[in-house]
């Protein structure tokens, strides 16, 4: 009757072996709210927009009246530019979550999304150039 | 009826008066055959007149007498049927008075809770008359009430096992509820994975409404129980999640109230039936709007579709279903009955109180209206609007509920980088001691070296420094006192015994670097790169 039960991932070990104290709910995670997740994003059809955790989304517009909770909450928050790692963590959303809201927002151009600079692992050979012929002539 | 007493008129004759006429007749016959007759015949003649005449008598006296006794016994007889017939009568309407007043009135002492036995105890306290009911009587009440009570009883705990059978489940339910949640967490950035759970979840809470629905058919209580307030925003997403389309609804203008913790789930439940048959009887391209409008009892929440109009005999026929929902169903009415989520609904609503109503729409479709009572609601500050934002509780599982599957403690799996200890945590921020004429800073080289080691180099240079300042002293010492005797040599020996000034410091790093290469632990895991992980590791972070 009993049905499996699953052991949850958590990121750190505790070393000391001891059996780890229960914890208090993270505070802002909703285990008093009925809302399901799927009925805040949706079960996006597998279309998301191309978006990073370090992707920074700026509000293009107050919230509208139509704006749901989230939205209007997500709109606020990003009056100034915040990555999307922020947003998943000041809604207490897991970040598909907030991947499928924000393809909707970005669809209804509410927000703007800006690519981070990828940092490369080796330069770019003409940058390097560039940068060397700059030394050259001072 | 026939009557009983013969007609007043009908006066009995005397005997002498009816025998008259033919006593007569026949002397008159027998005198004028006497004087008809001969001589010699006169006598016979007339003797057989007089016994003629008198047998004429007496068969007419027996005959009125036989008559008179027949009309006697014909009043008794009418009588008697008289009687007969309202005893008949007085039966039956004691018969009507049993099943009309007392049977009732036995059943109900029974339904508050006595037993059989009792109820025939306390008949006669119900009404005096019903003290002295025939012995019959009294045994057709109790047989009835007890084949009542047996069947209630049978009926009761077939509901019982059912409204078990829908906490165990709900139980389940429940468990898979947060696991899935902690595992939509889990797996956040991992989007197919993400959204098959999402799948899953919705497929969950679906089971889930069921084995509420049949709780509460079966007299039980829907769900859990919330800890806190709920935004009815919220309270209205939670319903959504239960319906198969929960795509079409379109929440719009929602009061600002909050439902108290413990008419959250009824609350939820009745709207979720609501918003499934909202959906389910309307085309599948058509939008279901919902909108709560605070009134007067309490808060209103319409859910209109733009189905099949309602007509006017339809409405009265499911409103009679509300009803006979809200008077209480028997489970074995159900059968086949597609509308089963109206039942539920009725059910709900005698239990707490609110009030469904269901109207044709403007758009052409249903309008049902839900009103929750202002009893339901609170004014304390409830869990956040916005997801996520202020939520910080735990649900409560009712009194009643049986405990969901217990979980094991969790272990922690490591994803962060595991950072040794030996490995300094400083920044790498260059280290600006001086600043050029231009004003930029000017970086000094530095040793790269951790922490501890750099303690422990400091250690050793102190206690070798201290260790010197004891030689030295000690050789001073030894200097004064040889001071006088021999000089001279001193010198040279000093030279031989100790190292040029400096030269210890060489002799340190030459030992530094003999020993364990100081920037080991930094060479075999460089601090800022992740440890090892599974790939499916990737979701673990939120």
């Amino acid at each position: 009757m009993t049905p499996p039960q699953r052991q949850r991932r958590l990121p750190a070990q505790d070393p000391s072996g001891r059996p780890p104290v229960e914890r208090a709910p993270v505070p802002g995670n909703p285990t008093g709210n009925p809302e399901r997740l799927f009925v805040i994003g949706g079960e996006a059809g597998g279309e998301r927009a191309d978006i990073d955790l370090v992707t920074l989304i700026v509000a293009r517009t107050e919230p509208p009246a139509s704006a749901t909770p989230e939205q209007a909450a997500l709109l606020r928050l990003c009056v100034a530019p915040l990555s999307v790692a922020e947003l998943s963590a000041y809604l207490s959303l897991p970040f598909s979550v907030v991947t499928v809201l924000l393809t909707e927002m970005l669809a209804a151009e509410l927000v703007q999304a800006r690519a981070p600079i990828v940092r490369q692992k080796v330069a770019d050979r003409s940058l390097l150039e560039a940068v060397m012929h700059g030394l050259q002539r001072l | 009826m026939v009557s009983v007493e013969s007609p007043p008129g009908h006066r009995q004759l005397p005997y002498a008066r009816v025998l008259l006429l033919p006593a007569i007749l026949m002397a008159a016959a027998t005198g004028a055959a006497v004087a008809v007759v001969t001589e010699p015949a006169r006598t016979a003649v007339g003797l057989c007149g007089a016994l003629a005449t008198f047998l004429v008598i007496v068969t007419g006296a027996e005959a009125v007498r036989r008559g008179r006794a027949l009309r006697v016994a014909r009043a008794e007889h009418a009588r008697h049927s008289a009687y007969l017939e309202r005893r008949i009568a007085g039966h039956d309407e004691e018969m009507a008075r049993l099943v009309d007043e007392v049977l009732p009135a036995a059943l109900h002492y029974m339904r508050r809770g006595n037993t059989p036995r009792e109820v025939m105890l306390h008949l006669g306290d119900l009404d005096p008359s019903y003290a002295d009911l025939h012995e019959p009587q009294r045994r057709l009440i109790r047989m009835v009430i007890e084949i009542i009570d047996h069947e209630e009883a049978l009926r009761d705990s077939a509901a019982r096992s059912f409204v078990d059978v829908a906490r165990r489940v709900q139980a389940i339910v429940h468990q898979q509820n947060k696991e899935l949640r902690e595992m939509e967490e889990d797996h956040g950035r991992n989007p197919e994975v993400f959204d098959d759970l999402l799948r899953i979840d919705h497929g969950t809470a679906l089971i889930g409404r069921l084995a509420d629905s049949v709780s509460v058919l079966g007299g039980g209580r829907p769900g859990r129980q919330w800890p806190q307030p709920v935004a009815l925003y919220s309270v209205l997403r939670g319903a959504m999640s239960r319906i198969l389309e929960y795509r079409r609804i379109h929440l719009a203008s929602i009061a600002k109230v909050n439902i108290k913790g413990t008419a959250v789930e009824p609350v939820i439940h009745a709207a979720a039936e609501l918003l499934d048959n909202a959906t389910r009887y309307s085309p599948p391209n058509t939008k279901v709007n919902v909108t709560a409008t605070e009134v007067q009892t309490g808060v209103a929440i319409e859910i209109e579709d733009a189905g099949v109009n309602l007509s006017e005999e339809s409405r009265l026929r499911i409103e009679g279903m509300l009803e006979a929902a809200k008077r209480g169903t028997d489970l074995q009415d159900l059968a086949g009955n597609p509308r089963l989520g109206l039942s539920v609904v009725g059910r709900l609503c005698t239990t707490y109180n609110m009030q469904v109503s269901l109207r044709a729409s403007a758009y052409g479709g249903v309008r049902a209206i839900l009103v929750v009572p202002s009893t339901m609601m609170t004014t304390e500050p409830g869990v956040g609007l916005a997801h996520g934002i202020g939520a910080t509780s735990i649900p409560m599982p009712g009194p009643d509920a049986l405990p969901g599957p217990a979980r094991k403690p969790k272990k922690r799996r490591p994803t962060s980088p595991r950072i040794p200890a030996t490995v300094s945590l400083e920044d790498d921020v260059p280290e600006v001691t001086e600043w050029t004429a231009g004003g930029l800073p000017q970086r000094r080289s530095r040793v790269k070296m951790p922490l501890s080691q750099r303690l422990a180099e400091q250690a050793a240079y102190e206690r070798e420094e201290a260790e010197r300042e004891a030689r030295e002293a000690a050789e001073r010492a030894r200097d004064a006192r040889w001071a006088a005797p021999a000089s001279q040599p001193e010198p040279e020996k000093d030279e031989k015994e100790e190292p040029p000034p400096g030269m210890w410091v060489e002799a340190f790093w030459e030992g530094l670097k003999s020993g364990p290469a100081p920037d080991a632990c930094t060479q075999s895991q460089p601090p800022h790169e992740p440890a090892h992980a599974p790939a499916d590791d990737k979701g673990d972070l939120k």
